[in-house]
């Protein structure tokens, strides 16, 4: 379905120029990982070196050894922390958004302007207080060094919710969800049925998105969760527990965390491929 | 094209208030599924933010009029001396020239650029998923190898563009002393890591575009130019505006990247580099008066919220509803009011 | 000190050094019959699990916590560790009121001023057996003004000189370390004169910057920046600090590397011999080590000018919230005994602060001689390390004064260093401006 044929697609052909452009963009993506590489196959003074070569080193492996083997850093607990966390957290975040998000775009019910401005003012709050008012209450709930201090709260995020809901406006026709009502589908049928599949594109960027964030995520899970039952930068950020930091290890150590969500990537990258109303709009 | 964006952005609220659905219909259901499940469908959100966001926003309301005591959680009242105080701080001041400046830098040509990315990666690419992919792995390295990379990268001494600037016989600029090259480096720094997830978002909302706008417009004898901003540019209004909102809200809480910026993370010896959300911290965590940071938060807030409303006003200002595609968007909306009353 | 608590990626258990895996260490020390003694069990022989709560490196490996757990069958052990001691500070003021900190927790003796307003949520840790195991100075400053003993003292940071001898040489300088010590031996002035000898034979700088070589002069002054009795600021009108401020501003556009501490320039400049001496503390040997380890011609000169000097240190405390506030007491009690300190020491480069270890030079030298290749001694071509930063330890005379806004002033006296350094301003117009801002401060 998402393989539809696309002869006249976007705003035109590309031209090698537009693939020249992109290659360029490419690149300059690819660049944090390559010197990520050459830091980690080197030693602890690569990093500082003035003459680096663009060669990779030969140590990567035995980086990358020596950082998950730390028996300190409780890896392999640390990455199935992190996929639960994560997992959870994205799943959650784009059914909760797009569900709220299906409400506001294409839901008329009283205050529902007002309720969309509270979510994104919400946004608008600095979090660099927060975190001891949410320790507080996590600490009330009993919460505290559980997965779920760290999931809870970030079930559903502002952001998803009026992502979904600007998504939602512009992809979902309305003609679409009054047919379907006429049809005599209840909401939740024409939620699933339709707001779902329209949102898929977006929805699945939002996954990426959330999973990746929740992924990296260092602060709030160091102060809630400790050493024993870590997510990986909770983990690996004991490889920097030295007055002098060995970064070939460190970054070796990130690489290889990093990882998961590039094959994750490759899985999702094809749901992003495209416009699946195009299909059902006319159909 | 910065000026293209702007003007896009607004009118949102409207369309979307519009756009909800007219969903009237009492045949099979009860009417309470039409009036109700709304609600049920965005409780969740206010449930999470209720569980763990509601009580941080009002413990900080509540405390930014105290003394506070953080340790002991407890204080004393004392009105609003700690606005009044942070109002006639000198830093304060600076830091929010910094913060809109180095806002200014990274929101514009990251908005540009992300919306030029998009398009391009809208076209019909020979492998297409490792473009997009591509554009997003910016945003998946770890933070702190992109705070070593750009710390290498920006050292005034040893770092890697002096030392080429230097070896083509350009004086080294000084990253960490003067105070537009802090910006623009911090800038950089932001427009690295976000202008490709932007350029995602974009690029979902381009994706859903109904191809057959575009064929309308290419026999119309419409350039790829001129289709771009007739039919693209106007079909993704919803998605321009999410992005202009949360880049602003964003851009003005701007914290790791400066705090990353050097060693202290204090915002350089004269402040060249200290924004509103490191002076709040440095405030609360530096010097242990979480009242007062309580109050430059709100200050803030109020700030963006200012701002986020001056945003908008703009934006419906310049937007005008001249275009082919917005006209059948109206007549949409007409048939579709028909229907639901 | 105060560069430390802002520090980023780079905490600082200012004694932390050499790599965290130099497990095999603990092995080769002393075993563990001479630790027997100073295990204090409790009556209660409940099982019991302890968490202490440490950051950077504090040389608690696995095998001597485990020795504490064979002594104690009773007790399990289990260690959690912070990365920067900005990150453990953030974590221990947030719950220190509200519950959910380790039952043993680390703090820097930088978070002192901060501590003692808070002593209350602290176990008193005042007991006969530990009497007098400190130096003077550590123990007053982690006494409370109720006279509680809050604390125990781990590692401190007694400052010597380090340089590199090839740098010296080339100088046509002498590069042994007793005649460097003889070079030195003397005021500040002697080492700024002496660098401006260097800086005229070479053209090179003499010290890294300002920060570091302010830190070290202002730490011999009693009172710098706040009346001990009073409280009040005295910063902007205290003539040592104004003094300071001009002798080492007069001297740093000729001999300075203008390089501020930690950051990526100052790692750089270390690694490209861009300097030929700096202040050192005991923990300062391993970040030399790990950023310039190709240099094999650095070395520790047993001087300080005007005198010793101390930068950094540690202690553990024991929240009273915890549940197991008796054992954990006996736990920390054990670790800073003097025995395990030099575990320590040989582990993660912690240098005591325990009377009795800082006597026993054999075993201070055999320390410092252990641990991951290179050694320090090995690295520093110099046995006798453990002596000279004993040595050190018994050179310092003064305890500085570091009241509420310590950090605040000593912030804004280094930024206004930086200032000049870095020739945004002269001289005049960063103290003035210094001086504005701290009177701001409050």
């Amino acid at each position: 379905m998402a393989r539809r044929t696309r002869t006249s697609i976007g705003t035109g052909r590309p031209t090698p120029f537009v693939y020249a452009m992109l290659a360029v963009v490419l690149v300059g993506s690819m660049f944090p990982f390559y010197w990520s590489f050459l830091i980690g196959s080197g030693d602890a003074s690569t990093i500082y070196s003035q003459n680096l070569s663009w060669w990779p080193g030969g140590n990567f492996l035995s980086n990358a050894q020596e950082a998950i083997s730390n028996p300190a850093v409780n890896f392999w607990k640390a990455l199935v922390n992190s996929i639960i966390v994560s997992t959870v957290t994205a799943a959650s975040t784009v059914f909760l958004s797009t569900l709220a998000g299906f409400a506001f775009a294409k839901l008329r019910f009283k205050g529902s302007g007002p309720l969309l401005v509270a979510v994104i003012a919400t946004m608008a709050v600095p979090v660099q207080l927060g975190v001891v008012p949410l320790y507080i209450a996590m600490s009330k709930l009993g919460w505290t060094g559980t997965l779920g201090a760290v999931i809870i709260p970030a079930l559903v995020t502002a952001f998803g919710v009026f992502w979904m809901t600007q998504y939602l406006s512009q992809a979902l026709p309305t003609e679409l969800i009054e047919a379907a009502r006429v049809d005599g589908c209840s909401m939740i049928r024409t939620f699933w049925h339709l707001g779902l599949t329209a949102a898929r594109p977006a929805a699945a960027m939002l996954a990426l998105f959330t999973f990746t964030t929740t992924w990296n995520n260092f602060f709030w899970p160091f102060i809630v969760l400790d050493q024993q039952n870590p997510t990986l930068p909770v983990a690996l950020s004991l490889l920097q527990a030295n007055y002098f930091v060995d970064y070939s290890l460190v970054l070796a150590g990130v690489l290889v965390a990093t990882l998961p969500l590039l094959i994750l990537f490759i899985f999702t990258g094809r749901q992003l491929v495209s416009g699946i109303m195009q299909g059902a709009v006319k159909g | 094209m910065s000026t293209t964006i702007a003007p896009q952005s607004g009118g949102s609220k409207e369309r979307v208030r519009q756009d909800k659905s007219q969903l009237n219909w009492r045949q099979r259901r009860g009417q309470w599924d039409v009036k109700y499940s709304p609600y049920l469908y965005i409780a969740p959100f206010f449930i999470v933010f209720g569980v763990a966001g509601l009580f941080p926003i009002i413990y900080t309301a509540f405390i930014s009029l105290q003394d506070w005591d953080l340790v002991r959680n407890s204080g004393e009242y004392i009105g609003f001396g700690q606005y009044n105080w942070v109002l006639h701080d000198r830093e304060f001041w600076i830091a929010l020239r910094n913060t809109f400046s180095i806002f200014l830098l990274s929101a514009i040509p990251q908005l540009v650029a992300a919306t030029v990315i998009a398009a391009m990666l809208d076209q019909n690419l020979r492998a297409r998923t490792l473009w997009r992919m591509g554009v997003l792995l910016p945003y998946v390295v770890a933070p702190v190898a992109v705070s070593l990379i750009f710390s290498n990268m920006f050292g005034d001494k040893f770092g890697l563009i002096n030392t080429l600037l230097s070896d083509i016989g350009i004086d080294p600029i000084l990253w960490h002393t003067d105070i537009i090259p802090s910006h623009i480096a911090i800038a950089t720094m932001v427009n690295f890591r976000w202008t490709g997830y932007n350029a995602l978002i974009l690029l979902a909302a381009m994706q859903a575009i109904p191809r057959d706008l575009y064929e309308a417009a290419a026999i119309d004898g419409a350039k790829t130019v001129r289709r771009f901003f007739s039919v693209t540019i106007p079909q993704i209004r919803p998605t321009m505006i999410f992005v202009i909102i949360t880049a602003t809200i964003g851009g003005l809480q701007i914290f790791d990247e400066p705090r990353m910026y050097d060693q202290t993370g204090t915002g350089g010896a004269n402040k060249q580099w200290l924004t509103i959300t490191m002076y709040l911290y440095n405030i609360g965590w530096g010097k242990f008066n979480f009242g007062r940071a309580a109050a430059v938060a709100w200050l803030l807030f109020l700030i963006i919220i200012a701002i986020t409303l001056m945003n908008n006003y703009l934006t419906r200002r310049f937007v005008s509803g001249e275009d082919a595609v917005k006209k059948s968007k109206k007549t949409s909306l007409k048939l579709t009011a028909k229907g639901g009353k | 000190m105060s560069l430390s608590r802002r520090k980023k990626t780079l905490g600082m258990a200012a004694g932390a050094t050499v790599f965290a895996l130099t497990l095999a260490a603990c092995g080769s020390s002393d075993p563990a019959d001479d630790t027997t003694e100073a295990t204090e069990t409790t009556e209660n022989t409940e099982p019991v699990t302890l968490t202490v709560a440490t950051f950077n490196n504090f040389g608690y490996t696995e095998e001597l916590l485990q020795e504490y757990m064979d002594l104690n069958p009773h007790v399990t052990v289990v260690h959690n560790v912070a990365a920067t001691s900005n990150d453990a500070r953030t974590n221990y003021f947030a719950k220190l009121g509200a519950g959910g900190l380790a039952d043993i927790e680390a703090i820097e003796v930088d978070w002192m001023p901060e501590v003692m307003q808070y002593t209350d949520f602290l176990a008193d840790l005042t007991d006969p057996e530990v009497e007098g195991r400190w130096l003077d100075w550590k123990t007053a400053a982690a006494t409370d003004p109720d006279g509680r003993l809050i604390a125990y003292g781990t590692d401190i940071g007694p400052e010597a000189v380090c340089y590199d001898a090839a740098l010296l040489e080339a100088a046509g300088m002498p590069s042994d370390p007793d005649e460097v010590a003889a070079l030195l031996e003397g005021d500040w002035d002697t080492y700024f004169e002496v660098g401006q000898d260097y800086v005229d034979a070479t053209g090179k700088a003499w010290f890294d910057g300002a920060g570091g070589t302010y830190q070290g002069m202002i730490n011999q002054v009693e009172a710098a920046y706040e009346n001990p009795e009073t409280g009040e600021i005295i910063a902007t009108e205290n003539p040592e600090v104004k003094a300071i401020f001009d002798q080492l501003t007069a001297v740093t556009p000729e001999i300075s590397a203008h390089l501020s501490q930690w950051s990526d320039d100052w790692f750089a400049g270390l690694a490209t011999g861009t300097y030929a001496t700096m202040l050192c503390p005991g923990w300062m040997l391993g970040v030399i080590k790990g950023a310039a380890p190709d240099t094999t011609t650095w070395n520790v000169a047993d001087v300080f000018p005007g005198g010793g000097g101390n930068w950094g240190g540690s202690y553990l405390t024991v929240p009273e919230a915890g549940d197991n506030v008796d054992a954990a007491k006996a736990l920390a009690n054990w670790l800073t005994a003097p025995e395990q300190q030099l575990k320590a020491l040989a582990a993660a480069g912690t240098f005591p602060s325990q009377n009795s270890a800082l006597e026993d030079e054999a075993a201070l030298n055999a320390a410092m001689a252990s641990g991951e290749a290179p050694t320090n001694a090995e690295f520093f071509n110099n046995d006798s390390l453990g002596t000279i930063f004993s040595n050190r330890a018994n050179a310092i005379e003064v305890s500085p004064f570091k009241g509420e806004f310590y950090f605040q002033v000593n912030d804004a006296m280094q930024n206004a260093l930086t200032r000049v350094e870095d020739g945004s301003q002269d001289p005049t117009t960063s103290w003035n401006q210094f001086v504005t801002e701290v009177e701001g401060i409050g």
